[in-house]
């Protein structure tokens, strides 16, 4: 009788896990997205997320240790007149590098698409270029460049810090700033003298208003108080060195 | 009889609800680990019939094949080398050979009976 029994228990064990093991391996093989394409799109989609997050929390890491050191700095230099001086000078570094949000008075450049505009010529012509319709690269560039010769002392695309190493390249269908990729509606921060920023934004063969002629979504607007992120990246100097003064 | 009918329900049944979701990459050993598993089933059931039936052997047998199965295929394909074949090839024959002989014995004891039945039968005219 305890044979029987015996038998009976181990063979239902085993069948037992056999089933669960068979339903699992039916479910894994016949899910969704199994195609050893797919499961290559999704390890390496996968591979990008969890990079995109380590990035993230680094930027984080980045910003709270400039943070300490700038109130290390500042303990230090307190009371003490020469080293005032030298955070002085630090202070105005740092707002020039892109080391530090800035605020002040200045303008938001909004750009996007043209859309609209494209609808309407593919319904005219199918064969139109819908490149034509589209933000490119070269058009932030341009645009960043007119409103440095305005004058811009703070500049971000869509909260991308411009610095003096920013990259603005085209990358597929997207537009890569700062190594980080950026997407339309495009919102340019100038911090500078507003009325100057526009005024030479809207010159007749500015950039600007090429876009505006072309019919693209674009307005400028000024703002007396605009807040400018700081420049989340890293500064690495591996061939510049300064120059040594004899 | 029922018991083990009973563990395999269950066992089909947990496994549905529980849909862990195995990277595709681990199916394929998977797979291979369930026709070990199966084939150690199909070998237990065999030995009952046979009267040879022992609970160490099928349930060692069950837990190393199936990881020796996922193993060597892992690591044939680390090789290079479709091992996984020479898995399938084995279970398979001998999932086959072991349904055979459940086959047979279970329609020798049907005959058995049916004799039986009619000897009794012939007894009681």
């Amino acid at each position: 009788m305890r044979f029987f029994k015996n038998w009976q228990i181990s063979l239902a064990f085993v069948l037992f896990l056999t089933g669960i093991m068979l339903m699992l391996a039916l479910h894994a093989v016949h899910g969704e997205g199994n195609s050893p394409i797919q499961q290559k799109n999704k390890k390496l989609i996968a591979m990008i997320q969890q990079q995109e997050e380590e990035l993230e929390q680094l930027k984080k890491s980045i910003n709270e240790k400039r943070k300490a050191l700038n109130n290390y700095q500042k303990s230090l230099s307190d009371g003490k007149l020469e080293t005032e001086k030298l955070q002085y000078e630090l202070d105005k570094l740092q707002v020039l590098s892109g080391l530090y949000p800035v605020q002040g008075e200045g303008i938001t450049v909004h750009l996007d698409d043209n859309t609209k505009g494209k609808e309407l010529a593919i319904q005219k012509n199918p064969d139109t270029r819908i490149e034509d319709f589209l933000i490119h690269d070269k058009h932030l560039l341009y645009i960043v460049y007119e409103l440095r010769a305005a004058g811009a002392e703070a500049i971000s695309i869509n909260n991308q810090r411009i610095i003096g190493s920013s990259d603005i390249r085209c990358v597929g269908t997207t537009i890569q700033v700062n190594a980080e990729r950026l997407a339309p509606p495009f919102i340019i921060k100038a911090i500078g003298d507003p009325d100057n920023l526009t005024r030479v934004l809207e010159t007749e063969r500015s950039q600007y208003n090429i876009l505006k002629m072309a019919g693209f979504p674009v307005s400028i607007e000024k703002h007396s108080n605009l807040v400018i992120e700081s420049y989340k990246g890293s500064y690495q100097f591996t061939h510049a060195q300064p120059m040594k003064e004899e | 009889m029922w018991v083990p009918l009973l563990g395999l329900l269950i066992g089909l049944l947990i496994g549905t609800v529980l849909n862990i979701p195995i990277p595709g990459v681990w199916a394929k050993y998977l797979s291979i680990a369930v026709l070990a598993a199966l084939d150690s089933a199909f070998g237990g059931i065999k030995s009952i019939f046979e009267e040879k039936f022992n609970a160490t052997i099928l349930l060692t047998g069950f837990f190393t094949n199936a990881l020796m199965a996922a193993l060597l295929a892992y690591l044939g394909d680390q090789l290079g080398v479709d091992l996984y074949l020479a898995a399938v090839f084995a279970f398979g024959v001998r999932l086959f050979q072991n349904l055979a002989i459940i086959r047979r014995e279970l329609l020798d004891k049907m005959v058995e009976k049916r004799q039986l039945k009619r000897r009794k039968g012939d007894n009681s005219e």
